[in-house]
């Protein structure tokens, strides 16, 4: 698709705003550029859990294409589990540069760390089940269960316990604390590795495609 | 409906009360690690927080051993087709959650009571602390049964177990240790939105999972 394609344009463009174009932080100076990554990542890894969760609830609702709702599942948490050890690094350093420690058990960074031991739990789960005809069945209500779970990371912990973590894009007061350079760099970075999921989701998802195929044709031999 | 599930129910607990081994091993495991875990501490004068860490660990693998049973004997026994046959998945599930409740309330109330003697541990705020420790093990165990059902079809059960309950569980870990710290230390009036927390994520769990069950249990 000509969409996931405008990453090559994108990817080289927001590199060289998150680098050239956006002012450094008052505080935090040229190392607070590490938020044109951590963010965008960090979204992504969201993102990809909620087409997973989603794939999963058509996988049990629906009839029709389930073989390839089961593939495209696996492939979203496949794909967000890369971008969730992204944002465990970028955050970590992060973590270093702000409050002199890589890793701090404040909420915000134990809740990318259960979002990533979820990923595993699943892949380890899907794994497992290999021989199972009822594979997808399984995997995806672990998925749903998994994903009631992250609402309650998200939002409820960090108001119970504090956290040292500055305020998230969607915070209390609903608004953005940056400035306009700033913002438009991150907003276009989101968007950028937004892409780039989709881009890397949809090769993952054609590849899957050919090796049903394949297997399909290797049976009827 | 109800009938059903008290059969079931019923049939759970004769088996288990004629075949010991499992429930005997979940107790004597919780026993033992609270005892190691005293002897180890040595009469060591330890903060509310390290008490509360310390003892939700206890109860935590407590609940590892013992849970993810109910499940795994239908399928090792051969049973679990029988049983799909005599019951709604809806009243299958309903049953063996209300055995994992009975069993890792009695675990809990075993283990809390031990641990308090034996760590000499006074909490400030009793009632609070009781409240806490059931609420807890409602959580657990409200999301252990449905995970115990996954493991059961897979392969390599025991640790697989340990691996997909953790991250799930963390939410409750988190907040009854916290609860369990502020219940020993006292200080601050005690905080009912936490246990609030607490039920509410049984009662969201207790539903997804009646509502999934039977794409667990019986094959799409």
């Amino acid at each position: 698709m000509v969409l996931y394609r405008l990453i090559f344009i994108f990817m080289p463009v927001v590199i060289y705003m998150a680098f050239m174009w956006a002012p450094p932080a008052a505080i935090l100076g040229d190392a607070s550029r590490i938020l044109y990554f951590h963010v965008p990542v960090a979204w992504v890894s969201v993102v990809a859990f909620i087409v997973s969760g989603v794939q999963s609830i058509l996988f049990l609702v629906t009839e029709n294409r389930r073989r390839e709702r089961e593939y495209m599942a696996y492939n979203s948490a496949a794909a967000g589990m890369v971008f969730t050890i992204l944002t465990v690094i970028t955050g970590s350093i992060w973590a270093k540069l702000s409050w002199g420690s890589y890793w701090n058990w404040d909420p915000r960074e134990t809740s990318i760390v259960v979002l990533m031991l979820i990923y595993i739990a699943y892949l380890s789960l899907y794994s497992s089940l290999k021989e199972h005809p009822n594979r997808g069945g399984i995997s995806s209500v672990y998925l749903i269960i998994a994903m009631i779970t992250m609402p309650f990371f998200i939002f409820i912990i960090p108001r119970i316990y504090s956290s040292l973590h500055p305020d998230t894009i969607i915070n209390q007061e609903g608004k953005i604390h940056l400035e306009p350079a700033m913002r438009i760099t991150l907003f276009s970075s989101i968007v950028t590795f937004t892409l780039l999921y989709g881009y890397i989701y949809r090769l993952m998802n054609r590849i899957s495609r050919l090796e049903i195929k394949a297997e399909e044709k290797h049976y009827d031999i | 409906m109800q009938s059903r599930i008290f059969k079931n129910l019923r049939k759970d607990f004769l088996i288990e009360f004629r075949n010991r081994s499992a429930v005997n091993i979940s107790f004597a495991f919780a026993g033992i690690t609270t005892l190691s875990v005293s002897l180890a501490c040595g009469g060591a004068t330890l903060s509310p927080q390290i008490h509360s860490v310390l003892l939700w660990i206890i109860i935590f693998f407590s609940g590892m051993s013992g849970l993810s049973h109910i499940f795994i004997r239908e399928e090792e026994e051969r049973t679990s087709l029988f049983l799909a046959l005599h019951s709604d998945p809806e009243n299958i599930y309903l049953s063996k959650l209300v055995f994992n409740i009975i069993l890792f309330s009695c675990i809990t109330a075993l283990v809390t009571p031990l641990y308090l003697f034996f760590m000499q541990v006074v909490p400030a705020y009793t009632v609070y602390f009781i409240l806490t420790a059931a609420s807890g093990s409602l959580a657990i165990s409200s999301i252990t049964t449905i995970l115990g059902a996954m493991v059961a079809k897979a392969e390599s059960r025991s640790s697989l177990f340990t691996v997909i309950s953790f991250p799930v569980m963390i939410p409750v870990l988190w907040i009854s240790i916290k609860l369990t710290s502020d219940s020993i230390e006292g200080g601050a009036p005690p905080e009912l939105r936490s246990l609030l927390f607490l039920l509410a994520f049984s009662g969201v769990i207790i539903s997804v999972s009646y509502l999934a069950f039977k794409f667990i249990w019986t094959e799409q």
